[in-house]
């Protein structure tokens, strides 16, 4: 029976109203590679958070080593031996400075009596890289360095720690199969010196080839625990789902005639050529990893990029639009991600940030606004979406989370269009706003084909007629949304892709 | 407005408007002769032309860029008039289409400079500025321009500034009072109003405005980002010729002069502007106002005999509070950026 | 005023061009003119003022036939100073040194000195024994203007005054116009303004508006430098108070002349020395001290008075013509010896 590392009991945590984590209780096992999964929003980031010092819990206990353990600070986390690797490479690393002075980042900073002694410094930058099997210069900079090496100096530069805890959050989501395959030797390594690893990803092929048990959770609890071998994965994606999710049913209509058809497009130089048609009348969702193309594709339907190969059709006309102008005035609508980057305008009120891209509609002579016919539509469109508002002049920046989405999904639901793509229209929004959203797309859906693009397999499921999975900036699979096979969805998501046509 | 009354909000609202209520009573009470038609007619026409290079700066500013030429723009327009009559011996309306499509043309090169060279538009509009301060100079050798000249290649200028394009500067209506309203003061008026009505009331006003909060957002609503951006330069150039144009008409020759004071006076006037009525963005009444503000001062000052190193003082001294109005006080995040 | 020495010097130029010609009678070293290097070295440059001094200088040059070489510090005076270095390693045998700061320029100058460079300093005091300071009298450019006002207006009325301090030529001017005020009590002086923002003469204009309307009661402003006074015509003519008021000025140009002979003009009389000639003087300060011949440590080129009256009856437009019909102020009979070529008229 391996060691207990880490026992974590009855953790809560909630911000305002929002109760993320509900009471988890966890053991990590020296030696042991546990695997986390969970949507969106299950809470994983936060239980993340309280382990490494970012946040404190407000109630429960965590004991390592048989220690209490409740780090003020991410120093004293690293002290105490838990180590994270965070998702974003550039977390966990200082581009700028060499790698020698980024795998002794912790010491200059915690500013011990450790003397800049420049070649003390790079020999025991090189006894640092070489134990989690880094070959490089040390005097170069980091930003000199490919992916890989980036994150194993993030690793190394954790594991000068002698951890006993090692965190890693997604870390191969940008990583090449050998990069891949170098992290995992090194993984495997560090399980068989005794340190506790927990594990964040979805992609099946790392969960495989990794886990020694997997942990599910979901809205703030562990939703499943699976030890037994062979690991039951399937079970896994459904714990981490749960149920709600097959209950939301879906009444597929029957399709219209094509809107779009792509014909043999690739989106990037050496990817998979597929082929996509998309009906009046029909509501598709892509779902993919970060970076599997599902954003490319948006890009390229929507005129900000052109494809490196095959031709695209609207209504049966070829069709190449040279900028989103061009699309918008062919229907074809964008709503993109990250909305405060993407869509928010901030210094607008509700109502100029909906009537953004159809000023010519409430347009009179000499190109003079007409605030009663944008103000008409704003109100239809609060009444339509439910925002929550005290009134169409409100500042955007007033308004919370989810009612900004409403109001820049409701921006390109107020004109008709021929093809409306909704990139991750339900990034950052809580579960009512959610519904509201989704429930608005469908509604509208009759007239106009919708795509919409979004990461979390639940998300399409509540939403599509029918689901494509992206991977490898091609199309790997295509269900019709009833009775979906989730572990085949997963396995498309994180397998690579050989050229399907849906 | 429906909310209840607080006393912050509406200092950030009104605070600037009684400010300058205050200083005309002030002036009034020390100096009489302050609160006249003529006095009031003597600040619009002192502010005239930095008031329309301010308006100009403002069509950049919306758009989150910056022209730092309007200043070199005007003169070389004052240059350019006076070359085009006293030496090309050109007719008024010749001279003022030629100052305009040169300063709309700087204002296309600066914008195709920002938008295709993707040179940043402080840099951009920075080395125009020097490039237009050289090249007013050029021709003539470094001279000022006036009629009876000696030309640089022999014989002497016979050309004269035409009747029609001084009146630009000179003539006055009758309005209350006799010969009281310049034409300058009339320009100011009814493009302060132009550039109001466009940016305030028209569709192009909106999108530039969007522009200038969220580019890439207004850019993936499907508007021309660097379209709008470069009408902006175009605008701002525009304007600022048309100000070295009244400023031509003005003095009555082509004084060679860098323009820093105008650029300086209007850039102050725009960012003063920030602040009037709350709005902490740039718009075209706020401008109008710091305009007017600034001149309201001066004018104020002058009448007291303070002497002109004060008068900068407290030139600095409002932008400075105009500043703090703008990015402390008002509680939306002001844009970073001016 | 036309003395008989500048006649005859003046027909001698002309007579004896071109400068290359007398070269046979000149003292070494210009007995080879185009072996001569001299330089000129700048510390303010735009503006009409300083395009006619150099004007002259390169006439001046141009007449003896030597070699000029121009150093334009523009404004910079750490600049300036280097420049006198790089003159010293051209091997220039002298040295204009036009305007710049005593500070900076003093060291510059004595190391030009010590290297054996003959040594000329127009308008600045660069504190060497050794180096003559050619000068024009800014005392005599305000008395003359001040005294045509007092001949116009009597010795009884209320001015404004136009004044930037800190600026050395127009403190010189303002110390007579402080000994006028002593001399004639009956002088008010109601109001005293002034800027230097570019464009001068507008910023001047909208501060003479409001100095009129406070004061309606000014009869004189006394403007001692021609962008201030044209600043004030302006504001003047707008407040429609030209019969009203007398603009006394100093520095004159061809745009300047225009404005005084307006029909009614305010504009009344200004006293001035011809930029060109100061920096004929300047280039013939350093021609004798290259000569050898000894030069007084301070040259002062004198000012003439320019009044409407005298425009206006000689039909005077412009420059040029100003030069023609008032020969006083295009050549001064300053530091000429017989041998020299002067600029062509």
């Amino acid at each position: 029976m391996p060691q207990d590392a880490i026992v974590i009991a009855g953790l809560t945590k909630s911000f305002a109203r929002n109760n993320v984590l509900r009471g988890v209780d966890l053991t990590l096992s020296a030696g042991q590679v546990t695997v986390l999964m969970g949507a969106n929003g299950a809470g994983k980031s936060t239980l993340v958070k309280i382990l490494c010092g970012v946040q404190a819990a407000d109630s429960g206990t965590i004991t390592l080593d048989g220690r209490p353990f409740e780090p003020a600070s991410p120093a004293a986390a690293l002290r105490a031996g838990v180590v994270t690797v965070h998702q974003s490479i550039n977390d966990g690393v200082a581009p700028d400075l060499d790698v020698a002075s980024n795998l002794l980042l912790d010491e200059l900073a915690s500013g011990s009596s450790f003397v800049l002694n420049r070649r003390r410094m790079r020999a025991e930058a090189r006894r640092i890289a070489g134990a989690v099997g880094l070959d490089v210069d040390v005097t170069r900079p980091v930003s000199e360095l490919a992916l890989a090496d980036r994150q194993l100096v993030s690793i190394a530069r954790a594991m000068s720690h002698k951890p006993r805890l090692l965190i890693l959050d997604e870390p191969t989501s940008s990583l090449s199969a050998a990069e891949t395959e170098r992290l995992f030797a090194l993984i495997d390594r560090l399980r068989a010196e005794g340190v506790a690893i927990l594990y964040i990803s979805h992609r099946m092929s790392d969960i495989r080839r990794l886990a020694d048990r997997i942990v599910s959770m979901r809205d703030g609890l562990i939703s499943g625990r699976f030890e037994s071998q062979p690991l039951d994965y399937a079970g896994a994606v459904r714990a981490m789902l749960g149920h709600e999710i097959t209950e939301v049913d879906i009444d597929i209509p029957p399709a219209g005639r094509p809107v779009i058809e792509a014909r043999g497009l690739v989106l990037r130089a050496g990817a998979a050529p597929f082929d996509l048609t998309l009906h009046e009348n029909e509501v598709v969702a892509i779902t993919g990893l970060v970076g599997s193309g599902k954003s490319a594709l948006a890009e390229v339907l929507y005129g900000i990029t052109a494809p490196v190969a095959g031709e695209l059709r609207l209504d049966g006309a070829a069709y190449a639009p040279a900028s989103p102008g061009v699309a918008v005035r062919a229907g074809v609508f964008l709503s993109a991600k990250d909305r405060l980057l993407n869509s928010v305008v901030p210094d607008f009120d509700l109502t100029r940030n909906m009537t953004l891209p159809f000023l010519g509609r409430h347009a009179a002579l000499l190109g003079l606004m007409r605030r009663g016919s944008e103000r008409a539509v704003a109100s239809r469109m609060i009444a339509e979406m439910g925002v929550v508002c005290q009134g169409p002049k409100d500042g955007i920046l007033t308004l919370s989370g989810g009612n900004q989405q409403k109001v820049v999904v409701a921006r390109w639901l107020a004109e008709a269009s021929r093809l409306l793509i909704l990139d991750e229209p339900f990034q950052g929004v809580d579960i009512q706003a959610r519904r509201d959203i989704g429930k608005r797309i469908r509604e509208s859906a009759a007239t106009r084909a919708t795509l919409v693009l979004c990461a979390e397999i639940d998300e399409a499921l509540e939403i599509a007629d029918r689901i494509l999975v992206m991977s490898e900036h091609s199309i790997a699979g295509a269900h019709r949304n009833q009775n979906i096979d989730l572990g085949l969805v997963m396995a498309q998501v994180t397998e690579s892709a050989a050229g399907h046509s849906a | 407005m429906k909310k209840d009354f607080n006393l912050t909000d509406f200092a950030i609202r009104y605070g600037f408007l009684l400010l300058m209520l205050g200083l005309v009573i002030g002036f009034s009470v020390a100096q009489p002769a302050f609160l006249s038609a003529r006095s009031g007619v003597f600040i619009l026409q002192s502010v005239a032309i930095t008031g329309i290079l301010a308006l100009g700066v403002t069509a950049t500013l919306v758009v989150g860029g910056f022209d730092l030429s309007i200043g070199a723009v005007a003169t070389s327009a004052l240059m350019l008039s006076a070359y085009a009559m006293v030496i090309w011996d050109l007719g008024a309306v010749e001279a003022v289409l030629l100052c305009l499509a040169m300063g709309a043309l700087v204002g296309l090169i600066n914008g195709l400079l920002i938008v295709k060279m993707k040179v940043p538009d402080l840099l951009a509009t920075l080395g125009m500025m020097f490039l237009l301060m050289g090249l007013q100079r050029i021709p003539t050798e470094g001279n000022s321009i006036s009629t009876g000249m000696s030309l640089p290649g022999g014989g002497t200028a016979t050309g004269t500034f035409s009747e029609g394009f001084l009146m630009l500067g000179r003539y006055r209506l009758d309005f209350i009072l006799e010969d009281l309203v310049p034409l300058s003061v009339v320009f100011l008026i009814v493009i302060a109003l132009l550039v109001w009505g466009f940016l305030e009331l028209t569709r192009h006003g909106r999108v530039m405005y969007a522009i200038g909060s969220n580019a890439k957002a207004a850019s993936l609503a499907g508007i021309n980002v660097n379209g709008y951006r470069v009408l902006a330069y175009v605008i701002s150039g525009t304007l600022a010729s048309f100000g070295g144009i009244l400023l031509a008409a003005r003095l009555g020759r082509g004084d060679v002069a860098s323009g820093n004071n105008l650029l300086l006076d209007a850039v102050a006037a725009a960012l003063i502007g920030f602040a009037v009525l709350g709005a902490a963005k740039p718009n075209a009444f706020g401008t109008a106002i710091g305009a007017l503000f600034v001149g309201i001062l001066l004018q104020g000052l002058t009448m007291l005999n303070a002497p002109y190193y004060t008068q900068d003082f407290i030139k600095g001294a409002v932008l400075v509070v105009a500043l703090v109005f703008t990015f402390a006080l008002s509680g939306r995040n002001g844009r970073g950026r001016t | 005023m036309i003395s008989r020495r500048i006649f005859v010097s003046l027909m001698g130029g002309i007579a004896l061009l071109p400068g290359m010609a007398l070269a046979e009678g000149a003292p070494a070293p210009f007995d080879n003119p185009g072996k001569v290097k001299i330089a000129l070295v700048r510390y303010l440059s735009t503006g009409d003022f300083f395009q006619a001094y150099l004007s002259g200088v390169e006439k001046q040059a141009a007449a003896l036939g030597v070699d000029l070489q121009v150093f334009d510090s523009r404004q910079d005076a750490a600049l300036q100073a280097d420049m006198v270095d790089q003159a010293i390693a051209l091997g220039v045998q002298g040295i204009i040194i036009q305007h710049g700061l005593t500070e900076s320029m003093k060291d510059a100058a004595q190391r030009a000195v010590a290297a054996g460079i003959k040594v000329v300093a127009f308008d600045v005091n660069v504190e060497n024994p050794a180096i003559p300071q050619v000068e024009q009298s800014d005392r005599d450019l305000a008395r003359l203007a001040l005294e045509q006002a007092i001949k116009d207006q009597g010795e009884t009325w209320t001015a404004g005054y136009v004044y930037v301090p800190g600026i050395a030529p127009l403190d010189r001017r303002d110390e007579t116009w402080k000994e006028f005020k002593a001399k004639y009590p009956g002088i008010t002086e109601k109001a005293m303004f002034g800027t230097m923002d570019n464009p001068i003469a507008n910023s001047v204009a909208n501060q003479a508006r409001s100095v009129l309307s406070a004061n309606p009661d000014i009869q004189v402003v006394f403007a001692p430098y021609d962008e201030f006074a044209k600043g004030v015509k302006i504001a003047v003519d707008e407040a429609g108070m030209s019969a009203d008021v007398a603009i006394y000025s100093a520095d004159i140009s061809t745009a300047d002349i225009a404005l005084m002979r307006e029909p009614g003009s305010s504009w009344k009389a200004t006293a001035a020395t011809n930029p060109a000639v100061v920096g004929e003087v300047s280039v013939r300060t350093l021609a004798q001290l290259l000569a050898g011949e000894t030069v007084g440590a301070s040259v002062i080129v004198p000012p003439t008075l320019i009044t409407q009256a005298q425009l206006n009856e000689l039909n005077i437009s412009n420059m040029e013509e100003l030069g023609a019909k008032l020969p006083a102020f295009v050549h001064a009979d300053v530091s000429v010896s017989p041998w020299m070529a002067l600029p062509a008229r």
